[in-house]
């Protein structure tokens, strides 16, 4: 089980795709958000979280995404979340994090979401 | 019978701790030969239980005690912490929406273990908490 968490991302298509790497706690939750503000400055507002490699969150980390919920709003953005573990997106779902984002089975879907 | 296996844990606080919790919690279901899939919200379970107590206790020096017992049909998650306690009916129910634009975005764990358990029971005095949560694994 991968503890140490990192990311990297990728500008594709006007959107901004973020991967994590390990587990999403409080340290993680922030370089997400970290990484995230780097994008929005720069003018992104069509995010993807792809958590394909990270099996393991925890509330606390997740509620740093919140932040980014709320800059989107503002910016009439949005956020995809892809590769979902049945018991993150159940997580997620719980937290109503689904009403202020979406999420999709691949990141390809995702950036296709991003025109609807 | 079903076989029964426990795993005791006393753990100490250090940063990420809860990963060597959910190690054990992985190895009894490999060995009873529970799929990942059937333990995922297991793990979440754990968690928030280990977290919270580990965050709220109000004490470093004492350790937080697991206890996990697993049949191929049920896991018991028991966590004991030695802190100030809580009041489990004073917690206000996180709304994210009343979240958002606020600076208090956590709070979330409680939650997170009473609609993902099959079972919860909070016993919390000045000497500490105790939480058993009770998952179906079947």
């Amino acid at each position: 089980m991968s503890t140490d968490f990192h990311l990297d991302s990728v500008v594709q298509d006007d959107c901004l795709v973020i991967r994590t790497f390990g587990y999403v706690n409080n340290m993680g939750g922030k370089e997400i958000v970290k990484c995230f503000n780097e994008g929005f400055d720069h003018g992104l507002t069509k995010i993807v979280i792809n958590l394909a490699e990270s099996k393991v969150v925890n509330s606390i980390g997740i509620s740093y995404l919140l932040e980014i919920i709320e800059k989107l709003m503002d910016k009439k953005g949005k956020l995809v979340f892809t590769n979902l573990e049945p018991a993150i997106e159940k997580t997620f779902s719980i937290m109503g994090l689904f009403h202020f984002a979406e999420h999709a089975a691949t990141e390809e879907t995702a950036i296709a979401k991003m025109g609807e | 019978m079903s076989e029964s296996v426990e795993l005791k844990i006393s753990l100490p606080k250090i940063p990420d701790i809860e990963l060597v919790a959910l190690e054990g919690l992985q190895r009894l279901a490999s060995h009873l030969g529970i799929s990942d899939d059937k333990i995922g919200e297991a793990k979440i379970l754990a968690t928030e239980a280990i977290i919270n107590a580990l965050e709220h206790a109000g004490v470093d020096e004492l350790p937080v005690d697991i206890v996990f017992t697993m049949t191929k049909k049920r896991l018991i998650i028991f966590v004991q912490d030695y802190g100030k306690g809580f009041q489990p009916d004073s917690v206000e129910e996180p709304i994210i929406e009343k979240k958002l634009g606020t600076n208090k975005k956590r709070g979330w764990g409680l939650k997170l273990m009473r609609t993902m358990s099959d079972d919860i029971t909070i016993e919390s005095d000045e000497h500490g908490t105790k939480i058993t949560l009770i998952k179906n694994l079947a």
